[in-house]
């Protein structure tokens, strides 16, 4: 088995799917001879040539509007946001175009695509390069939203991705990239979208989380169990379409969850999973839905690791919810 | 097919012209298309007028919310038809392009259908009126976000080149679209690629009620393909010989891998902006009659005239003949039914979702 980290599971998933389908093709800022800014496409441009992955100019809307079109034409295209915080230019291409085309030609047309943008904070680069925007793409039906946290399943999802017949935002959480590597199977695998991962069993409190704060969820299930709480922590991977009954089965068990994001909290994602868990497990809760994530401010240079969700407010959350 | 030679220049401060208000042929080069074609462009343009002037007609009897008028475009439209090949390029049109689509062959029962929402719409109701789409033809369905969908046009065209498929992208919009920083994102990236694909500008000289020269400081919508290192044309929109033979050249050079041009066309439309807009308070009457005594459709009347492919009995027999043709796609369309209102959780995605699914029951426990 190979050891991989974020950053080359990504560039494997690229290359496995080019070969097995020459629909696929790879576009964006960088990604040619320069293998892009982060090296997750490094080697494919000499590998399949400037047909299949393309320079394009330095614009958002082209990149990602045209990457409907290809899509609507037959392609299988992956573009790639050089940071999430850069989408916006090419927001009205993702929101009015691709994930509507399905539903306003009444299915005529389709746009399969992936667009990846690596995103979150914690690489010191300020609020234009740390966001995490995704609630902006969960919020608006028609696209699938995936957030991974390990190699493994970036390798296996991205590939699933590539592969759905809707357009996809892939989110890489940057400050992963090179920290984690794990044994990948050396074997072709694919990971279903919208199935949660248990990645701890515990009993007294679940921890969900999802992209990069799940490193920080681990991290707090272990401090927790020194003190004699066994926590539980269940990974997303997937927001659209997320996994309700794994968060739901897990919760019932526990009756306390904590939600985890590194996005602001207002209007978020993980509102929308504290709220569901709350409207269908009410009677089973021993304490209230707690969301711990990034602060309402706009993410700043300094302090760039307290603005995300630390061990230390995850704890702080849990023993509140331990305490009601 | 490569050829040395183009009968057309790019950027010239006067519009391109082949035939002039009395209906005189004024190119410099010899007329080659059949008695067939030209029928066929007259027909297609009065066609476009009759559906254009029944669409006011459903408004005024409730079984459509919302016009876009096309009067006045029609010889644009009906040149550019004539000068693609319908089902295998592909077009990316926008909301005022009834003549264009009806003259490639959308049917009509169809297009009524988009726009009573009815069963036998493709697009299954999904959108407000004038904005169709079949994947038969390959027409994108129409958006509404202004010149959106421009960049998908080059993704489709950039497909076509790396896939060598030989087909051509057509795509059409207003003047105010060529203002939008998408727009001009999309003409650079197609610039880059040297895209098989032509821009189409119907350039009526509103955008709602902002006039051209508020709209940009640049004298020519052409001009600007300059900057993205292909040709501009500027066009005499209502002459539809000027329209078919210059959409023909962009679309042959396209064809040939020299990649995308620009071509604007200068309409007029005679209607408002659409049946929620009063035109009165931002233009006169003069200038709507001015325009209107250049109609395209009189004009080639008189060029077909004097070559004795056309008398005014034989146009009263056409009108007759469309709007009877007219009449039964409509009623075919309506006899489709209402689309019922769970169809409305189709077609998010491609596989079933809980989350819809449990939504839908929300509805239906409605009903
Ligand atoms: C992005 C966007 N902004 C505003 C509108 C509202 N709107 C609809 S049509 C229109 C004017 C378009 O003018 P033009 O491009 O010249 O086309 P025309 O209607 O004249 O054919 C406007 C402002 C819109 N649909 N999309
Ligand atoms: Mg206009």
């Amino acid at each position: 088995m190979a050891v991989l980290n974020i950053v080359q599971a990504v560039k494997r998933a690229l290359d496995e799917e080019m070969a097995r389908d020459e629909r696929v093709v790879v576009l964006g800022e960088d990604v040619g001879k320069r293998g892009g800014v982060f090296l997750a496409t490094e080697g494919l441009y000499q590998k399949y040539g400037p047909d299949r992955v393309i320079d394009t100019p330095l614009a958002e809307a082209a990149i990602i509007g045209a990457a409907v079109g290809m899509a609507a034409h037959g392609l299988r295209p992956v573009a790639e946001i050089q940071f999430a915080d850069y989408v916006f230019p090419g927001f009205d291409q993702l929101v009015s175009q691709g994930a509507k085309l399905r539903y306003r030609s009444g299915g005529q047309f389709a746009a399969p695509m992936v667009v990846r943008m690596p995103s979150g904070g914690g690489v010191k680069g300020g609020h234009h390069h740390s966001q995490s925007p995704e609630a902006y793409f969960t919020h608006t039906a028609g696209l699938k939203v995936v957030v991974p946290s390990t190699p493994t399943d970036t390798l296996g999802l991205l590939k699933t991705a590539i592969r759905d017949d809707d357009p996809v935002v892939f989110m890489e959480p940057k400050r992963l990239y090179r920290a984690i590597k794990e044994e990948v199977p050396d074997e072709e695998f694919t990971i279903p979208l919208g199935k949660a991962k248990v990645r701890r069993e515990g009993t007294d409190l679940t921890l969900i989380a999802y992209g990069g704060p799940t490193v920080e969820a681990m991290q707090a299930a272990e401090e927790l169990e020194k003190v004699g709480v066994s926590a539980e922590v269940v990974d997303l991977r997937s927001l659209v379409p997320w996994d309700k009954e794994a968060v739901l089965e897990s919760v019932a068990k526990t009756g306390r969850a904590l939600v985890i994001a590194e996005a602001p909290r207002t209007s978020s994602f993980a509102s929308e999973v504290a709220a569901t868990i709350m409207e269908e497990l009410l009677d089973q809760l021993l304490a209230p839905v707690y969301r711990v994530t990034g602060f309402d401010t706009p993410y700043p240079y300094v302090p760039d690791r307290q603005y995300m969700p630390t061990v230390t407010r995850i704890l702080n959350f849990a023993k509140k919810a331990l305490d009601y | 097919m490569i050829k040395d030679t183009w009968k057309f220049q790019p950027f010239t401060e006067e519009p391109i012209r082949l035939i002039d208000e009395e209906g005189n042929w004024i190119a410099d080069f010899p007329l080659d298309l059949s008695e067939e074609t030209l029928k066929k462009l007259y027909r297609d343009m009065v066609r476009g007028r009759l559906l254009d002037e029944r669409y006011q007609i459903i408004l005024r009897q409730g079984k459509t919310s919302f016009v876009a008028p096309s009067s006045g475009h029609e010889a644009t439209q009906a040149g550019m038809a004539q000068a693609i090949r319908p089902g295998f390029d592909w077009l990316f049109p926008y909301y005022r392009d009834k003549t264009l689509l009806a003259a490639i062959g959308y049917p009509v029962e169809m297009l009524y259908a988009q726009m009573m929402a009815t069963r036998l719409d493709p697009n299954k109701g999904r959108q407000m009126p004038e904005h169709p789409g079949l994947k038969e033809l390959n027409v994108y369905t129409v958006a509404s976000p202004i010149a959106s969908h421009v960049p998908p046009a080059v993704g489709a065209a950039i497909s076509m080149k790396i896939q060598g498929t030989g087909q051509v992208v057509l795509t059409t919009f207003g003047d105010g679209a060529t203002s939008e920083g998408d727009w001009h994102a999309a003409l650079n990236f197609a610039g880059a690629q040297g895209a098989p694909i032509v821009f189409a500008a119907e350039n009526n000289r509103y955008a709602i009620s902002v006039n051209f020269e508020k709209q940009s400081g640049s004298p020519r919508i052409a001009d600007k393909a300059h900057a993205y290192g292909f040709p501009g044309y500027h066009v005499d929109g209502m002459d539809v010989l000027a329209s078919y033979y210059v959409a023909r050249e962009a679309v042959e050079r396209a064809r040939a891998g020299l990649g995308p041009s620009l071509v604007e066309f200068l309409v007029y439309r005679y209607g408002p902006h659409s049946s929620a807009d009063d035109d009165r308070v931002y233009r006169s009457r003069e200038e709507v009659e001015f325009w209107r005594k250049k109609d395209p459709i009189p004009r080639f009347e008189r060029f077909l005239e004097k070559r004795g492919l056309w008398t005014p009995e034989e146009g009263e027999r056409l009108r007759e003949a469309i709007k009877a043709e007219l009449l039964e796609a409509e009623a075919k369309a309506e006899a489709a039914g209402e689309v019922p209102p769970e169809w409305m959780f189709d077609d998010v995605y491609a596989t079933p979702y809980w989350l819809l699914e449990e939504q839908k029951q929300i509805l239906l426990s409605e009903l």
